[in-house]
């Protein structure tokens, strides 16, 4: 059989080469990187998302009254890249697959991703306090005998002074000497 | 002439602008989204080589200051009604260049933006969207021009 038919046998077979899209729904990958999303819930506002993000893309600051800090995510200088992503302590910032992204100029800056993460409040003293989110507080505190629940709700200088008064009662002298 | 674009459907013309792009967002645009397998066509959009031809155009790039005039110069020869779109983040926010010492943009400081892509570079797909959205903006812009057309020729009889 001459070369060009079997080409033109193979052809008819194989159908057209035009993927149907926008007329049927397109073939995504599922790791295809199309949107950059934060869980709230994972995020330690430690900034290193923002730090290593070559758009500068994400924004953390605390608000005014120090009640918690605002993330938010715009998308269209993000270059969707998965830096933050891969940098991210918690996995709390992914990339997902959703790439409809075209939207005309008036949504220009709605194009963005806005989050409010609460500060907690330290048992001890009330001062503001990063959340630690418990599998992270498990993970960073899974070799100490302590019991890290009640740890973890305090601010820095107050767990210095837990710890402290522990360990003087550990070797016998009193926390408060004077 | 009412009559015949009233009864024909109405084809844009697609131009590219080249504002100091990296040439990603190019790539996907012209080898990429346009090829055989997207098939812009089948939306009753066309490649041209002239700006003078253009409906649609899509500015890539950050524009750099070298480039600024040029794609300004270009740009203007585009005959209204002309749709505006600005294909990856470069154009839109500056992306990975902003704040560069040769960076001009963002576009819209220049240039009135009709519609975005964000992506770096955005994926054929989404350019396929935009210029869906395109062409919506566009046939709605070409009968808002003949209503105004239409409310000139009224008054001048009246
Ligand atoms: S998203 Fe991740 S990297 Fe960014 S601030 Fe939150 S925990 Fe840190
Ligand atoms: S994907 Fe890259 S550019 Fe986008 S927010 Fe993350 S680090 Fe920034
Ligand atoms: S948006 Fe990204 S791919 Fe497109 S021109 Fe800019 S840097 Fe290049």
């Amino acid at each position: 059989m001459p070369r060009f038919l079997k080409i033109l046998v193979r052809n008819l077979l194989k159908g057209p080469a035009t993927d149907p899209f926008p007329f049927q729904e397109a073939f995504t990958p599922d790791r295809l990187r199309g949107r950059v999303v934060l869980n709230p819930d994972l995020c330690l506002g430690c900034g290193i998302c923002r730090h290593v993000c070559p758009g500068e893309a994400i924004r953390l600051e605390p608000d005014e009254g120090r009640t918690g800090y605002s993330f938010s995510i715009w998308h269209n200088t993000c270059a969707l890249c998965g830096s933050c992503r891969h940098f991210c302590p918690t996995g709390a910032i992914t990339l997902n697959a959703d790439w409809h992204g075209a939207h005309p100029q008036t949504d220009k800056y709605r194009h963005a991703e806005h989050h409010f993460v609460p500060y907690l409040r330290c048992a001890g003293c009330g001062a503001p306090l990063r959340p630690l989110p418990p599998g992270i507080a498990a993970r960073l505190y899974a070799h100490s005998p302590l019991d890290m629940t009640q740890v973890v709700k305090l601010c820095p200088d107050c767990r210095l002074t837990a710890t402290a008064k522990r360990e003087g009662e550990r070797y016998g002298t009193t926390a408060n000497p004077g | 002439m009412g009559l015949f674009s009233s009864i024909t459907v109405r084809s844009p013309w697609l131009y590219r602008i080249n504002a100091g792009s990296c040439n990603g967002c190019d790539v996907e645009l012209a080898t990429t989204a346009f090829i055989p397998r997207f098939d812009v066509e089948r939306l009753g959009c066309k490649y041209c080589g002239s700006p003078r031809h253009a409906d649609i155009v899509f500015i890539t790039g950050p524009l750099t200051l070298r480039v600024r005039d040029k794609v300004l110069r270009v740009w203007q020869e585009i005959p209204e009604p002309k749709i505006t779109m600005a294909i990856g983040i470069c154009p839109i926010s500056g992306g990975v260049f902003r704040g560069g010492h040769s960076i001009e943009g963002p576009l819209d400081r220049y240039i009135p933006v009709d519609v975005n892509v964000p992506g770096c570079p955005p994926r054929p797909q989404a350019i396929m969207e935009g210029v869906l959205l395109a062409k919506q903006l566009w046939l709605a812009r070409l009968e808002e021009g003949e209503a105004g057309k239409n409310k000139a020729a009224h008054a001048a009889i009246s």
